[in-house]
């Protein structure tokens, strides 16, 4: 089981890097084909705005498998270990809540819905519900992140929680 | 809308307290609010939608550029020049060291545009230089602290972005130059406290280099400071967009740290680019989740009715200004800058515009607002990484930080009453 979570993580850091250059790429090409080729380039714009989506809900994941996404833990820090385990359980299951709910089943409906409505891109010509995919595929990734989570919290780990800022 | 209102932020409030973090806790908020009157399907449907859509956005795509170029500079010793610049400059007036500390961060704050970044790069290089010359190092961390805070309105800064889209389409260009004399005020009116805090103090001055060697430690700051000039250069002569700008600051800070430098190996770049993906999904998650329920206040007119209620308190315009900066300062002090701008922004502007103040003047002003709060206790990673760095607890900075949230206080009532303060800049310009 470790092997297949450790598996998942190095593939999603991958996805990410990978989908971070690619956006620095379209981006540069978005710069060179107005400047140097005179022919502003619309297909590598919205490549670029749809991997940023991609970049937004998969990083969410990595974000909230490094623990790092932000939140207000002043309780949190004073709480005694047993009282901490119980909370950060709560906190597990509201995520599966919401990835289940959301991100799963809202997500799952509205690609079904532009798959239906035929709603295609302006310039890639793909269909929307390609990029819409994301949200189920990181309501899963969440669910099963927050199920590692749990286990963990069970046997009698606690999550450490980071300060930092946003930007 | 009493009842969507009590429901939103009593969830809201409890998901905090528990803390849930906060991009979930606006989710399950919104989620649970629109299920009071909503059947399942279209609830969860629609908040999906909503947040896919408030990431679709070219503008967007500034943040992870803006975000790996910070990353970039960080490492790359640009803080180490920047301080020598300064220092060559400034060091040898009373309290050299402490304005030398406000300088290099207000510049390095600028490029990197991150106040935690400016508060550990140039906060581990200064604190214990300043240690060494007989500072009380609980006033350089509150020194380094709230210096750190004003690369949040230098530009090019990434919460002007996440509040030009929240606001719905306020000029990045115009914002950025807005930013400008704002932020240059709370670093003078800082290095004021600094001086008269030496002068009483006794701290000595720094030697006075000869003019050969100031110009050299100037010119060696120059590749760095070219930066700032080629992004802002470039985007307020409208050769590029400010996403645009970004990626042509990741280009360059790679040149720089990589290339001249030498102080970032290519081997590198894979983390950097991992760890700028993590740092834009958190802001992004914040800005889908707060795209949601801000689709959420305005379906239920929530931002009509708080105008209202709030004009209806005072017929006084100076007091309701006071009262939002009130909210907002404690707002700040509690909350990161990302989702308080992303939850007030509507909330607030509808009532600062009808009060005559423009989108341009409210987005500062919310923004100096919350860097005092960024560098308030009780939360606030700025403080912990400089209480870190400094050795001291939070507890024992506090009191040098009040003259300090003094100046800032100061320059926020410009900035708050006087629009020429924010204006002047971008008008001058044309934008």
């Amino acid at each position: 089981m470790n092997s297949v979570i450790k598996y998942l993580d190095k593939t999603l850091a991958a996805a990410l890097m990978l989908v971070m250059a690619s956006i620095l790429l379209c981006v540069s090409w978005q710069v060179i084909s107005r400047y140097m080729l005179k022919d502003p380039s619309s297909v590598t714009e919205e490549l670029a705005r749809f991997l940023l989506i991609w970049v937004g809900m998969l990083g969410a994941v990595y974000a909230y498998r490094t623990n790092s996404h932000l939140g207000l833990n002043l309780v949190l820090d004073k709480m005694s270990p047993v009282y901490k385990r119980m909370t950060q359980v709560l906190i597990q299951l509201l995520v599966i809540v919401f990835s289940a709910l959301v991100l799963v089943f809202g997500g799952y409906e509205l690609v079904d819905l532009t798959l239906e409505l035929k709603q295609i891109s302006a310039a890639l010509s793909i269909n929307m519900g390609i990029v819409y995919a994301v949200l189920p595929i990181s309501g899963i990734l969440l669910i099963i992140y927050s199920l590692v989570n749990l286990s963990n919290l069970f046997s009698g780990k606690v999550l450490e929680t980071t300060t930092q800022e946003s930007v | 809308m009493g009842m969507t209102v009590f429901v939103l932020l009593f969830v809201f409030f409890i998901l905090l307290i528990l803390s849930v973090p906060i991009s979930f806790s606006i989710g399950i908020a919104t989620l649970v609010t629109m299920l009071v009157s909503m059947d399942l399907t279209p609830a969860v449907t629609t908040i999906a939608q909503r947040m896919v859509g408030g990431l679709d956005s070219f503008a967007l795509l500034a943040i992870p550029f803006f975000v790996l170029s910070g990353l970039i500079m960080g490492k790359g010793g640009i803080a180490k020049r920047l301080i020598e610049c300064a220092m060559a400059l400034i060091g040898a007036l009373p309290g050299g060291l402490a304005l030398v500390n406000v300088v290099s961060c207000m510049l390095f704050g600028a490029i990197s545009g991150s106040a935690v970044a400016a508060t550990s790069a140039i906060g581990s290089f200064m604190l214990p230089e300043m240690k060494k010359k007989g500072y009380d190092p609980n006033f350089s961390a509150a020194v380094t602290a709230a210096a750190a805070t004003t690369g949040m309105l230098i530009p090019p800064s990434n919460i002007l972005i996440i509040y030009a889209i929240a606001s719905g389409g306020v000029s990045i260009a115009a914002l950025f130059m807005a930013g400008y004399l704002p932020g240059i005020l709370v670093g003078l009116s800082l290095m004021v406290v600094c001086m008269i805090y030496a002068k009483r103090q006794g701290y000595p001055t720094e030697d006075r280099l000869p003019l050969r060697l100031v110009a050299q430690k100037c010119l060696a700051a120059v590749p760095s400071l070219f930066l700032i000039f080629l992004v802002i250069g470039g985007i307020i002569g409208g050769i590029f967009t400010a996403t645009e700008a970004g990626a042509i600051a990741v280009f360059y800070s790679m040149f720089l740290s990589m290339g001249v430098y030498r102080e970032v190996k290519m081997s590198e770049f894979p983390s950097l680019l991992l760890k700028s993906a993590e740092t834009t999904a958190i802001v992004l998650l914040l800005i889908g989740a707060s795209t949601a329920m801000s689709w959420l206040l305005s379906f239920e007119n929530i931002p009509q009715t708080f105008s209202d209620f709030l004009l209806a308190l005072s017929d006084n315009p100076i007091i309701i200004l006071l009262l939002i900066n009130l909210v907002l300062i404690v707002v700040g002090a509690f909350l990161d800058m990302t989702p308080a701008v992303l939850i007030f922004t509507p909330i607030f502007l509808p009532v600062a515009m009808q009060l005559g103040m423009s989108p341009l003047q409210f987005g500062i002003m919310m923004v100096l607002n919350l860097s005092i709060g960024l560098c308030s206790p009780p939360v606030g990673a700025v403080l912990f990484v400089t209480c870190a760095i400094a050795k001291t607890k939070l507890e024992n900075i506090i009191k040098p930080l009040i003259p300090l949230y003094f100046a800032m206080f100061v320059v926020l009532m410009l900035v708050t009453f006087v629009p020429w303060v924010s204006e002047a800049f971008p008008r001058w310009l044309g934008l």
